[in-house]
């Protein structure tokens, strides 16, 4: 009685100042509710665990190298799993009222149920902020790594803030539309397949449909210039932005404010914006973009460009100029343990991609024919280190790329230790080198052109002379230097020169 | 007014009726007042992801996935079972919980077999894996969904804990695959060599549910019933108005 009397006498008070006063009220409602949410331990848990899974693959020694382009992107995973829990929760705070059977109280209040269900999807900004925060640490930790090269993207890192915004958006509208309880852990089973299962329908794909998924990674082996990337990430964050608002005024409509011309226009303008980004982004690949990767493809000479460091010069794409100094390193270390003319040959090293195929695409690269010239990839650190040195050695031994990659006798055993004897942990960089991760028996060689491949033999004969002083197999090979180089010459020879005796077979390599 | 909770020794002069009968009679309410429409929408979720996996023709390890996200989808459906409004007026009925508890998952069983079975047999022969393990897998989500909510029903006072068991369970599920170290790994893909003895894994996996959920059946003891009885409104605490 008391409380219906002052509910008719509050009325006209609040009909005078209506909209300021309820729209205050909604901000402190979803202030309220922003706090509640953070605090629930699906998504303490979920926060908890991206963290952890940001340090742990950040100190990672093979992300000591990063290329910047596709560390923004690498940041849009973690977030799905916080988008999810956002979901979960956000979910359950708009049928809370129901489950708990307030609603009938709220129902006397001025602010009415779709102004609660704005609130309810304000209260995931937040959220989104907080995961916002997240990723610039993410990428600025990577950054500021002293082996970073290259230049991230605004659009990438707004795709996980975003679509913890669309998931959160998507558990209130899914609220307003089924009261049932477990309707959201379904959708999140739904979801799981779709997005981190890689259920979606064309997923694994680079450009088409594939868009529409949240987050597209398009992971493939090899980093690219930021040119010939051609991914349509700031499409996409308009795509994910417009959804999200979709999904939130969708959920303010049918919880009645579908009497309010500004929502009606406000959820007409979002789907304009989720429609345009999401026709636009699946367009596939610009012309020009192709066009840039044919280029860069086929005459990388055209666009890149080259430095001297003593006796080598080294011509990359610009965004990789940075590295020449660690390429430089190596590539000295390895001429000085040459002898005779290949101690003092000017050698070229260039960058090459091919990115024709795309960018999920992992072919190798032909071998140069051009004498003295070696090919370094785009990724740096690990196990790119031997497999770059060994590159250089072959070319130092048998002159060209090609006849590097088809030795097949005693000079492997001079081309591996050229190329790892000087390193702190030869035989480490020879496992790592090796397919196979094996120190015997024989095995193939990766290399960013074609593969080499060692024998049983000279395994055993490589891993004698890492036993050996280093000083005396240096000077051996360089008083040595033109027969270990001469093609044919066996690798029981070649181990006699270099003063290891080991019982080796023929040189037999099955290719 | 609280209801006493437990069983009291005084309060028990239909234990002479015979179990059997006292199930029989229960069968047809309890029937009535299982979620079938929670267990409805799971499963249509169920077979609609596998359903939609046959539609677009997806490869072996796709269709595991959607198996596996199928059980997972009755699972969360199956945590919602002993949900009961009226669970705080049944405490002190003579039919122990534990026979309620029973009748309840005994009713759902044949439903879900057969469901199951459809979920199977949706499933072109080409793409399905081993049916025997899946079921193991799958058997062992929905065993560990029951336990989780009779575990929650004993030791908490909330009459409707299926909603915080499916998110548990949700959780679980999410997080097995990405923490569990390699030696106890359970979410193997079907060509993987140890496919065999990550299903031994899953089936004391499912022995530990089943025990766990069998030591849960019961009502808690009266010793339990001292913070439980206490009602938040009650005036037998120290005066909250001051």
């Amino acid at each position: 009685m008391t409380a219906t009397a002052l509910t008719q006498q509050a009325a006209p008070a609040v009909a005078r100042s209506g909209p300021r006063n309820s729209w205050a009220a909604v901000l402190a409602l979803a202030a309220f509710e922003a706090r509640r949410l953070l605090l629930r331990l699906p998504v303490l848990l979920a926060f908890a665990l991206h963290v952890t899974w940001i340090v742990w693959r950040t100190l990672q020694p093979r992300d000591d190298y990063p290329v910047l382009q596709d560390a923004d992107r690498a940041t849009q995973g973690g977030p799905l799993l916080v988008g999810l829990a956002v979901l979960l929760c956000a979910n359950r705070a708009v049928l809370r009222s129901t489950r708990r059977d307030t609603e009938r109280h709220f129902a006397v209040l001025t602010l009415g149920v779709w102004r609660r269900t704005a609130a309810h999807a304000l209260s995931v900004v937040p959220l989104a902020l907080l995961t916002a925060v997240a990723v610039t640490a993410q990428f600025t930790w990577e950054a500021l790594k002293s082996g970073a090269v290259g230049r991230g993207s605004v659009a990438e890192l707004l795709t996980g803030p975003l679509a913890v915004l669309l998931f959160g958006a998507v558990g209130v509208l899914l609220a307003r539309l089924v009261t049932s309880a477990v309707a959201a852990p379904l959708l999140v089973v739904v979801f799981l397949l779709l997005f981190v299962g890689g259920a979606f329908p064309s997923s694994g794909q680079e450009t088409g449909a594939v868009w529409l998924d949240p987050v597209v990674t398009t992971a493939g082996a090899h980093p690219y210039p930021s040119d010939l990337l051609g991914r349509p990430a700031g499409w996409h964050a308009l795509y994910l932005a417009g959804l999200a608002l979709t999904a939130a005024l969708l959920a303010v409509l049918v919880s009645g404010g579908r009497r309010s011309r500004a929502v009606q226009a406000a959820f007409a303008g979002a789907l304009t914006l989720a429609v345009l980004g999401g026709v636009v982004q699946t367009g596939g690949v610009p012309a020009r973009t192709v066009e840039a990767r044919v280029r860069a493809s086929v005459a990388p000479e055209k666009e890149q460009r080259c430095v001297r460091r003593g006796q080598v010069r080294y011509c990359a794409f610009s965004e990789w100029l940075p590295r020449v100094a660690g390429w430089a390193r190596v590539a000295d270390r390895v001429q000085a343990l040459a002898g005779g003319p290949a101690r003092g040959r000017d050698l070229l090293v260039r960058q090459r991609v091919d990115v024709r195929g795309g960018l999920l695409d992992d072919a190798a690269l032909a071998p140069s024919t051009r004498p003295g010239q070696v090919t370094v990839g785009t990724s740096w650190g690990g196990n790119r280190v031997p497999e770059f040195s060994t590159a250089v050695a072959g070319v130092l031994v048998a002159g060209d790329e090609k006849a590097a990659s088809v030795v097949c006798d005693g000079r492997m055993v001079t081309v591996m230790w050229l190329s790892l004897a000087w390193q702190s942990d030869p035989e480490s960089a020879l496992r790592g080198v090796r397919l196979d991760d094996s120190l015997t028996g024989s095995a193939i060689v990766v290399s960013r052109t074609e593969p080499l491949l060692m024998t049983a033999g000279q395994t055993k004969v490589v891993r004698a002379l890492f036993d050996r002083p280093f000083y005396g197999v240096a000077a051996r090979v360089k008083a040595h230097w033109a027969e270990l180089t001469t093609p044919g010459v066996t690798t029981v020879r070649a181990a006699e020169l270099l003063g290891v005796r080991a019982s080796v077979g023929a040189d037999r390599c099955a290719r | 007014m609280t209801p006493a909770r437990g069983s009291r020794p005084g309060v028990r002069p239909s234990r002479a009726l015979p179990g059997a009968r006292v199930a029989a009679a229960l069968v047809a309410p309890v029937w009535r007042t299982l979620p079938w429409r929670t267990l409805g929408a799971a499963a249509a979720v169920g077979l609609l992801v596998v359903g939609a996996g046959r539609a677009v023709g997806a490869g072996p390890v796709e269709t595991l996935y959607g198996l596996r996200g199928a059980g997972l989808a009755l699972a969360l459906g199956v945590a919602f079972l002993l949900d009961d409004p009226a669970r705080h007026t049944t405490a002190p009925v003579p039919v122990r919980r534990a026979v309620r508890t029973l009748l309840r998952a005994a009713l759902v069983t044949p439903v879900a077999g057969l469901w199951w079975a459809a979920v199977l047999l949706l499933v072109p022969g080409t793409v399905r894996p081993p049916a025997g393990d899946l079921t193991l897998e799958t058997g062992t989500a929905l065993v560990l969904a029951l336990a989780g909510a009779a575990v929650a029903v004993r030791y908490g006072d909330a009459p409707e804990p299926g909603r915080s068991v499916a998110a548990a369970l949700l959780g679980t599920a999410v997080l097995a695959p990405l923490l569990l170290p390699g030696h106890w790994a359970l979410f193997v893909p079907p060509n993987d060599p140890g496919w065999t003895a990550a299903h031994e894994r899953w089936a004391r996996l499912l022995t530990g549910a089943a025990a766990l959920c069998a030591a849960s059946l019961h009502e808690r003891g009266p010793h339990g019933q001292s913070r439980s009885v206490t009602s938040p409104c009650g005036t037998s605490g120290p005066s909250r108005t001051s």
